[in-house]
């Protein structure tokens, strides 16, 4: 028997997909945007971003009417718990994918300083953080979601690389500091989706076991 | 933590029918437990093994032991009319005497041999505060009982109960005939009263048992399903038969 809590905690299922969709398509157009220097391509990632401020607030207002009507207990708590911190982790990483469309703006068709090579390689593996976070919790799969946590140690490692090199770039050639440090805000704006990322593998870890391993790995 | 209350594969029949299997549970100090669980599951069965209500109940068995402070209540040597002074019980429908306010109280006392009317009007105006009853009928302690509304009925209920100094409070379903107003106000003197007493309270709803307990036992046909601090059962129970209970999939 399907209960009206039931329908209920999947249409916020849904909604969070619909979400944690938007907020890949930002992170993929936003590094698109910057590879090509296209300012109206990272307008569009900027614009986008309203919708998913809309989608935080209104899974937001659901999980509290659940909260509030339904008491829900045990899994079908710890659901509404996750989405509810889950829902502000990919707010937070579209917020981040702006902050990397902006860098595109501010190259305005300049071509990069360096060819992106490393940060389209981060945001492949943030993506798929997010994905494999994302799918563990529609398999109730708590292996899954731990392996996403040990990933997030590559974006960090790519990130200390990509800042090296920028750094020997500005380093030897004061005239390329400014875009260099675009790419340098782009790189640290995707190391932080990771973090954002690894936080919603932990959440369906809390969701799937119930139990909590947030810095304990 | 000292444990109170301790059964010890404890079966009960009623007739050829087993209630009760094999149930083995600890109760510490001055805590709240919520037995919850279906209809039948046993649990209020359970909960009268402890003052032995149920012997009251012609064709039912026990087998098994029960310890209060580590004593059996089923000793040959143990009596009853003692225990059940320790091991007060509150009902789910409020029964007062047809007396007075203050009567209720004292009656009590008086059976149990206090004569001295200072201590006796010093004990019902305790009691009475206790159960933060006190200010809505200290001008009208000789008035009946059956005047107060349900909800303070109930609570002249406990204060009854309380009056005779017991060590152990148990509740069948306490709040289950009160309005919200009467039943926060039961709930917020279980919270109280478990400083001075070993409170275990049998509730049909899930979300009293969730705010007013420290421990939660889960009752299934007769079983002990699962025994745990009440908010890990309420947020990542072990077993799924506790989940399909508290999550309402039951069935």
């Amino acid at each position: 028997m399907t209960t009206h809590l039931q329908m209920e905690l999947e249409h916020i299922k849904s909604r969070l997909f619909e979400m944690t969709d938007r907020a890949i398509e930002s992170i993929t157009k936003s590094v698109d945007a910057l590879k090509t220097s296209d300012p109206r391509a990272a307008a569009v990632v900027i614009e986008n971003d309203t919708f998913i401020d809309e989608l935080e607030k209104s899974i937001d207002e659901e999980c509290v009417k659940i909260l509030v009507t339904r008491q829900p207990a045990a899994v079908d708590l710890r659901f509404v718990l996750s989405m509810l911190k889950i829902n502000t982790d990919l707010e937070r990483i579209g917020d981040l994918a702006t902050t990397i469309a902006k860098q595109a703006i501010i190259l305005d068709g300049r071509s990069p300083v360096k060819p992106l090579i490393d940060i389209p390689r981060m945001s492949e593996i943030a993506i798929s953080m997010i994905k494999d976070s994302l799918s563990a919790i529609t398999e109730g799969d708590s292996k899954k979601a731990k392996a996403v946590i040990a990933r997030d140690s590559e974006i960090d490692e790519l990130n200390v690389q990509i800042f090296r090199e920028l750094l020997s770039i500005m380093a030897e050639s004061p005239t390329k500091i400014s875009d260099a440090f675009a790419l340098i805000m782009a790189a640290r704006s995707l190391e932080r989706i990771g973090d954002h990322a690894t936080n919603i593998a932990e959440r369906a870890v809390y969701f799937i076991e119930g139990i909590d391993i947030r810095h304990t790995l | 933590m000292k444990t109170k209350i301790t059964a010890t594969k404890l079966n009960f029949f009623y007739g050829a029918t087993k209630a009760i299997k094999n149930i083995s549970l600890d109760v510490e100090e001055n805590s709240v437990l919520a037995l919850i669980g279906p209809s039948g599951c046993g649990k209020s069965t359970f909960l009268r093994c402890i003052n032995r209500m149920n012997e009251l109940i012609p064709g039912t068995r026990v087998e098994g032991d029960i310890t209060l402070d580590g004593e059996s209540v089923y000793a040959q040597t143990s009596d009853v009319t003692e225990l059940r002074r320790k091991v007060g019980m509150v009902f789910q429908k409020s029964n007062p005497f047809p007396k007075s306010i203050f009567e209720n109280i004292a009656y009590g006392l008086r059976i149990n041999g206090i004569r001295d009317r200072y201590t006796i009007e010093q004990t019902v105006e305790k009691s009475l505060k206790n159960t933060a009853l006190w200010d809505e009928v200290k001008d009208r302690l000789h008035q009946s009982a059956l005047s107060l509304s349900g909800g303070q009925q109930q609570r002249l209920c406990i204060a009854r109960t309380i009056a005779v100094q017991p060590e152990v409070i148990l509740m069948d379903e306490p709040a289950s005939a009160l309005d919200p107003i009467s039943t926060q106000k039961i709930e917020e003197l279980i919270q109280d009263l478990k400083k001075n007493y070993t409170i275990i309270i049998v509730t049909h709803n899930m979300q009293q048992a969730a705010r007013v307990s420290d421990h939660t036992a889960f009752f299934y046909m007769g079983d002990l399903i699962e025994m745990n601090r009440t908010d890990i059962i309420f947020t990542n129970p072990e077993k799924k038969i506790t989940e399909n209970y508290i999550t309402g999939k039951f069935g």
